[in-house]
């Protein structure tokens, strides 16, 4: 077991004498070689979390254990032991990305030889050696994300957690990027993955955690999560630029409009029945063209949220 | 023991190049200003005497070691606290006293063209009568490790708007109403008062020794509130820098 979260809970004093739970008895477990997403809106916790298992904050009440000793008492042991990409940008000054990667290398007590071998295969694999000599002031945004992303895994120790890494990175270099996180892992170096960007978490993560106001609303793998509310197919139709009024089939189980598309689910029973329905619709000119798929985690935690935050208020 | 050389080296590195243009801007504007002191504050007078342009050769250092400490640094942190960079480095497997260390270390060396320029310059033009004691160097460091450790203290307790509009109030407070470029009598008695406590007054009497050993001494008092004072910064950088 690499990390072991038992019932942390974290309580901040807010304004006139008020409190606010930003972490409500959260237990979760990591293995090593793991990538385990957390997922949540703004707000919901997720960096208290992270800055609790990292000991730069002490949590009210509850127990974390990096394989096998309590941060608790030696919180130093656990920077030794993760390193972190934080979720605001890094203002690099003047640090050139070879620079700031080869020094958080050697610092994270990396060998000189290796960081200077690791950089420059983590700079190819990226495509960022353009910009390797370049100072943090002149970069683009995504760049100088990729830089902070270099720094926390030059030297990755056992645990890496990343906090929104492909902000601001172009759709090519987040390719890269999830091929590195992926690697990462083949030494045995764990991740945790904080993000709101759900659909690309669906695809890097072995398991994961939607935290809604401090809480864990869902814990899985992501298959678990999304047969834990429903295993429906998404049907998504575009209509033709005419036709606002289509009626969607009765089967359907829920539905809504976003301009010309139309979504609605359907049980897997009637996937033949809502085919049939669509492509006679197609010939009537009704409807451009349709899709059916399965659910996305993504629907999963617009419902598991939604409902929260309805019955939160 | 090796933790903390290895350490330190790469701390030192980090944010010497982050800030490296800077730095190098902040070493020059000081050369510049502590040169306005010794020069340009010899216009004030009609006929200045050796004992004012004393005053200027010898507070113009101490200016210095204030406008760094005090001023420039807790405007540096204000905006490093602001871009998340400190909570960046918090997460640094280092000791945060290596970080505090090689901050200060940078913070002392930008000090020195400063330094060298205007008391060179100073001793050409006029002669003030300097009288360097050997006392210099622990001197110079014990002024600047306060004015650094104090700076670090309050921009470390302070939200960033009130720490920046306090390093200004300290900015124009130590040219005009402390008792660096001329006596304590001088000024009103309340004002003497209170420089009694600060450590700007102790200071500058601590660097007049130190530079013009046969012309002032400084008491034992006046090392005593600075050594109180660099353990209050010191000690409550480190104490909210570590505090979870």
């Amino acid at each position: 077991m690499l990390l072991d979260v038992q019932s942390i809970t974290k309580v901040y004093a807010g304004k006139a004498k008020s409190k606010i739970t930003a972490n409500d008895n959260l237990t979760f477990s990591m293995k090593e070689g793991e990538i385990f997403g957390l997922l949540g809106h703004n707000g919901a916790g997720k960096t208290t979390l992270v800055n609790q298992i990292l000991g730069l904050i002490k949590p009210t009440s509850g127990k974390i254990t990096l394989l096998g000793k309590s941060i608790l008492d030696s919180p130093e042991y656990a920077r030794q032991i993760c390193s972190v990409q934080p979720q605001s940008q890094l203002p690099l000054g003047h640090l050139t990305p070879a620079q700031a990667v080869s020094i958080m290398g050697k610092m994270r007590s990396g060998n000189k030889h290796e960081v200077k071998k690791r950089m420059n295969m983590l700079f190819e694999s990226l495509d960022m050696g353009e910009w390797a000599n370049t100072e943090g002031i002149k970069l683009s945004g995504g760049i100088r994300r990729l830089t902070a992303f270099c720094m926390a895994v030059i030297s990755p120790g056992r645990l890496v957690i990343l906090d929104e890494p492909t902000n601001d990175v172009d759709p090519i270099r987040r390719r890269y990027l999830w091929d590195m996180i992926r690697k990462l892992t083949d030494d045995g170096t764990s991740v945790i993955l904080v993000t709101h960007n759900v659909i690309e978490a669906e695809k890097a993560v072995d398991r994961v955690a939607i935290l809604n106001k401090g809480k864990f609303i869902a814990q899985g793998t992501p298959s678990e999560v999304k047969s834990s509310v429903n295993n429906q197919i998404r049907v998504e139709i575009n209509l033709a630029t005419d036709s606002k009024d289509i009626t969607i089939p009765g089967w359907s189980i829920s539905s809504h409009h976003q301009g010309a598309r139309t979504i609605f689910s359907v049980n897997p029973d009637f996937v033949p029945a809502t085919i049939e329905w669509a492509r006679a619709k197609i010939q009537e000119g009704k409807i451009m063209d349709y899709s059916l798929s399965p659910t996305t985690l993504e629907d999963v935690y617009v419902e598991l949220t939604k409902g929260k935050e309805a019955t939160a208020v | 023991m090796m933790k903390v050389v290895h350490d330190f080296k790469y701390v030192f590195q980090m944010q010497l190049f982050r800030g490296s243009g800077h730095l190098l801007f902040f070493a020059i504007i000081q050369v510049f200003m502590s040169l306005g002191i010794v020069i340009g504050f010899t216009y004030l007078f009609d006929q200045p005497d050796t004992q004012s342009i004393l005053y200027l050769a010898t507070g113009a250092p101490t200016f210095i070691l204030i406008i760094t400490g005090l001023v420039i640094l807790p405007q540096q942190i204000g905006n490093a606290k602001t871009e998340g960079y400190v909570d960046f480095t918090r997460t640094w497997p280092v000791n945060r006293s290596v970080i505090l260390g090689a901050d200060s270390v940078i913070w002392l060396l930008i000090t020195i063209p400063g330094l060298a320029i205007a008391s060179l310059f100073a001793h050409l033009l006029f002669q003030p009568g300097y009288d360097i004691s050997w006392t210099v160097i622990p001197a110079l460091l014990l002024i600047a490790l306060t004015s650094i450790g104090v700076g670090y203290g309050f921009s470390y307790l302070l939200p960033s708007d009130l720490s920046l509009a306090l390093s200004q109030v300290i900015a124009f407070g130590a040219l005009m109403f402390s008792p660096l470029n001329f006596p304590m009598e001088r000024l009103p008695e309340w004002l003497q008062a209170i420089h009694t406590v600060l450590p700007l007054y102790s200071m500058a009497e601590v660097m007049r020794a130190s530079m013009a050993a046969s012309t002032f001494t400084a008491t034992t008092g006046n090392y005593i509130t600075l050594i109180v004072w660099c353990i209050l910064g010191y000690g409550g950088a480190m104490y909210l820098l570590s505090k979870k």
